[in-house]
């Protein structure tokens, strides 16, 4: 074959562009790490990127959700443990107020306090967390319970999504706690301990026990409720975790180089190109007019 | 006497074959790098005298050493080689918009809002929550438009492209019908019109890279230039193309009558940079353009279904979330936050039923929800799957175009060196003939001294 000049400058500019390219996207990769720069890089790895990165954010999505609203039952759980220690002591009221040998000056002081139970019962059941009230159901922006008990609440539960199949309830229910939805209106047992003590009925006092201890167990069955939900909450969170997990080591898979073999990528494409370079020159100075 | 004169002759004729050598061999050398030019080679012939042998020599003129194939070859290479990379700009600038690896793409804003509504979900009556849902809508939808914008800002661009590549065409054309003019009279004045064939070959080759440019000689020995299956040059005459749009929007070739009126040869445009520009524009923008607008209209019209089934904080319902037409055809340009909620937090129907405002989240819910549900591409797969699948797709277009490029610059730098081997100058061969026709001067001229010390010595002889 005849080569020309042109043909050796052509062949020579052609080897080094080609190697500069590939040595420039090595580079590339070994400085940033990234192997999937562009979609054309690995078109289903990218493609997978893309599906990936929409499951990781969305378990983001749900982590955050978990997080956010497992303080208001934490709140919930730990209100309802008061509640439930407070109509403790009100039974133990209840119980002195019905001894025999006090008089009526004696119950009317410990009606105060049978009173102020209920007071302070009133205040927990209308606790306030991050998402509003946490016994007023969906009306969360209004105080669920007045002044003397009564319920402008709902029942309606709080759903999220935290990875199940179906949303969980997040919220502990202040109806099924604390009004006769759930059976008992607790306040309504505490008002008639209250009246029974003031007015020094002794077997009034002692038909409110019955009453007493049923409400309790009422707000303890509602307690357990959150503590369920709580390890719904800690089940799902976990689980969630282990895909978060997954889907990073699948992302950095994917996407990511492998360092050892994109630096000696790099270092062997390094020496190509210096090899080229020093072949092109020798290759450039074979002419025979510089002989003459 | 006669013997001696005619040696004279003989090294006369030698001197001035010689050096017409070294000019051919001079013109060569200096233009060994110049694009398109074809090496010449100094035809030489022995010069009878009579019937009698033992004649000089006379340069005849100039061989132009080269191959209609290989030229036909390099023309079609070159055509095809332009298009894949005329192509591959347009596939590149494409793909870019669709790089989410920044965490700014269109996927990144569309997880955003799935995400905002579980967000909305944990807490419902938060003004916070309510308004990042709004960002992150809004994120959404200017995501979509610019995107959609690039898209439709380079499907114009394209157009105007193909316009300024057809107007290179009919100016090459005309360029070209002119050179056929100078060869013509060059040729009847005797003259072997070497530097204006060279430059025709030159504008051929040049127009291949615009257009698929085939061409052939005549019966009456004519240059015919056809592109796209049209004659454009016929001897000393052009016609021009032009470019149109069809009705949907595509790229029309019109080549111009000459009384007026044209032809569609759009069909025959196989090759070029117009070719790769068509492609590109017609098919491959077409096609991500036409997916993303289904993208966004699938999720904008499902995330409007089940807002409007939901209640906002102030009690209102049967609001869109999105303002998006009533079919995809540019939904990614056209899309925007509803005015039913823009600028109104309040108004994000998290509740399912007004007797469960504020705090009632089931519809935030049912909204993330449709982050799993089979909404896009006809209901057959999730959002995220159809974007994962657009770009799955652009990628592999592209991966295909960048081997095509490579491809295609390899079989045309093969042909390339095939023409080179065949038309171009080598310098070693042009010293190696200079050195030659070098001696052969000098040896001719030598020859005149020995002609002239004989003469000398026979008239010293005759003249005692």
């Amino acid at each position: 074959m005849r080569v020309t000049e042109q043909m050796r400058y052509d062949n020579v500019a052609n080897n080094l562009s080609q190697l500069s390219s590939r040595q420039a996207k090595a580079a590339q990769e070994a400085q940033t790490g990234v192997r999937v720069n562009l979609p054309s890089d690995d078109p289903i790895a990218a493609a997978q990127l893309a599906r990936l990165t929409a499951s990781q954010s969305q378990v983001t999505a749900r982590r955050s959700t978990i997080s956010s609203v497992r303080g208001d039952a934490e709140l919930a759980e730990s209100s309802l443990q008061q509640a439930s220690d407070l109509m403790a002591s009100a039974k133990e009221l209840a119980m002195q107020g019905g001894s025999g040998i006090l008089g009526a000056n004696e119950r009317a002081t410990l009606a105060l306090q049978v009173k102020d139970i209920r007071n302070q019962l009133i205040g927990i059941a209308n606790t306030k967390g991050t998402a509003g009230y946490l016994f007023a159901g969906s009306a969360s922006e209004s105080k669920p319970f007045s002044d003397i008990g009564a319920f402008s609440g709902n029942d309606d539960a709080h759903l999220v999504d935290i990875g199940n199949s179906t949303p969980s309830a997040v919220n502990a229910s202040g109806a099924k706690a604390f009004t006769s939805a759930g059976g008992r209106d607790v306040f309504a047992d505490l008002d008639a301990l209250y009246n029974a003590l003031n007015s020094n009925d002794e077997s009034a006092i002692g038909a409110s026990f019955d009453g007493l201890d049923r409400s309790r167990s009422q707000i303890t069955n509602a307690q357990a409720a959150v503590g369920i939900t709580l390890n719904k909450l800690d089940a799902s969170d976990s689980l969630q975790s282990a895909l978060d997990l997954q889907n990073s080591k699948s992302i950095a898979d994917l996407g990511a180089t492998d360092p050892a073999k994109a630096y000696s990528t790099l270092v062997q494409l390094n020496n190509a190109l210096q090899q080229s370079v020093s072949v092109g020159k020798s290759i450039l100075d074979l002419a025979a007019f510089k002989q003459f | 006497m006669a013997g001696l004169t005619q040696l004279l002759n003989v090294a006369r004729d030698a001197l001035t074959a010689q050096s017409y050598g070294l000019n051919v061999t001079g013109q060569n050398i200096s233009n060994a790098s110049t694009p398109g030019y074809v090496r010449r080679v100094a035809l030489l012939e022995t010069q009878n005298l009579g019937s009698q042998s033992g004649g000089g020599v006379r340069a005849v003129g100039l061989d132009r050493v080269t191959n209609d194939f290989i030229e036909r070859r390099e023309n079609q290479a070159t055509g095809t080689s332009s298009a894949a990379t005329a192509r591959d700009q347009t596939l590149a600038s494409i793909e870019a918009l669709f790089n989410d690896g920044g965490g700014t793409g269109l996927g990144t804003a569309l997880n955003d809002v799935f995400a905002s509504f579980s967000a909305l979900a944990a807490n419902p009556n938060d003004t916070t929550t309510r308004s990042n849902v709004l960002a992150a809508v809004g994120a959404f939808t200017d995501r979509a438009n610019a995107t959609g914008d690039t898209l439709a800002q380079t499907q114009i661009d394209l157009k105007q492209q193909a316009q300024d590549t057809v107007e290179q065409v009919n100016q090459r054309a005309e360029e070209i019908a002119k050179l056929d003019m100078q060869i013509a009279q060059a040729t009847m004045q005797g003259d072997d019109a070497s530097d204006l064939k060279d430059q025709r070959t030159q504008k051929i080759l040049n127009m291949s890279g615009l257009i698929n440019t085939h061409t052939f000689t005549d019966g009456s020995g004519n240059t015919v230039v056809q592109v796209a299956g049209t004659t454009i040059v016929d001897g000393q005459h052009a016609r021009t193309l032009s470019i149109d749009l069809n009705a949907d929007g595509s790229l029309k070739l019109l080549a111009n009558q000459s009384g007026g009126g044209s032809s569609e040869i759009t069909q025959f445009l196989t090759g070029g940079k117009l070719a790769g520009i068509k492609e590109a524009r017609d098919k491959d923008l077409f096609d991500v353009s036409q997916k993303l607008n289904a993208l966004v209209f699938d999720v904008a019209s499902a995330l409007n279904t089940q807002h409007a089934l939901g209640v906002g904080a102030d009690g209102g319902s049967g609001r869109n979330l999105f303002d998006v037409g009533a079919t995809s055809t540019n939904a990614a340009r056209d899309v925007r936050v509803s005015v039913d909620v823009f600028d109104h937090p309040d108004r994000i129907a998290a509740a399912s039923s007004v007797f469960s405002t504020p705090g009632g989240s089931d519809n935030a819910v049912a909204l993330s929800k449709i982050f799993d549900t089979h909404i896009a591409v006809g209901n057959s797969k999730t959002a995220a799957q159809a974007y994962g699948d657009l770009i799955g797709s652009i990628g592999s277009t592209r991966a295909n175009s960048q081997r095509d490029v490579e491809t295609q610059a390899a079989i045309l730098s093969q042909v390339q060196s095939m023409h080179q081997s065949q038309s171009g100058v080598s310098l070693d061969e042009e010293m190696v003939n200079l050195t030659k026709f070098q001696n052969a001067y000098q040896a001719a001229s030598k020859m005149i001294g020995v002609a002239d010390q004989l003469m000398q010595t026979l008239l010293n002889t005759v003249g005692r």
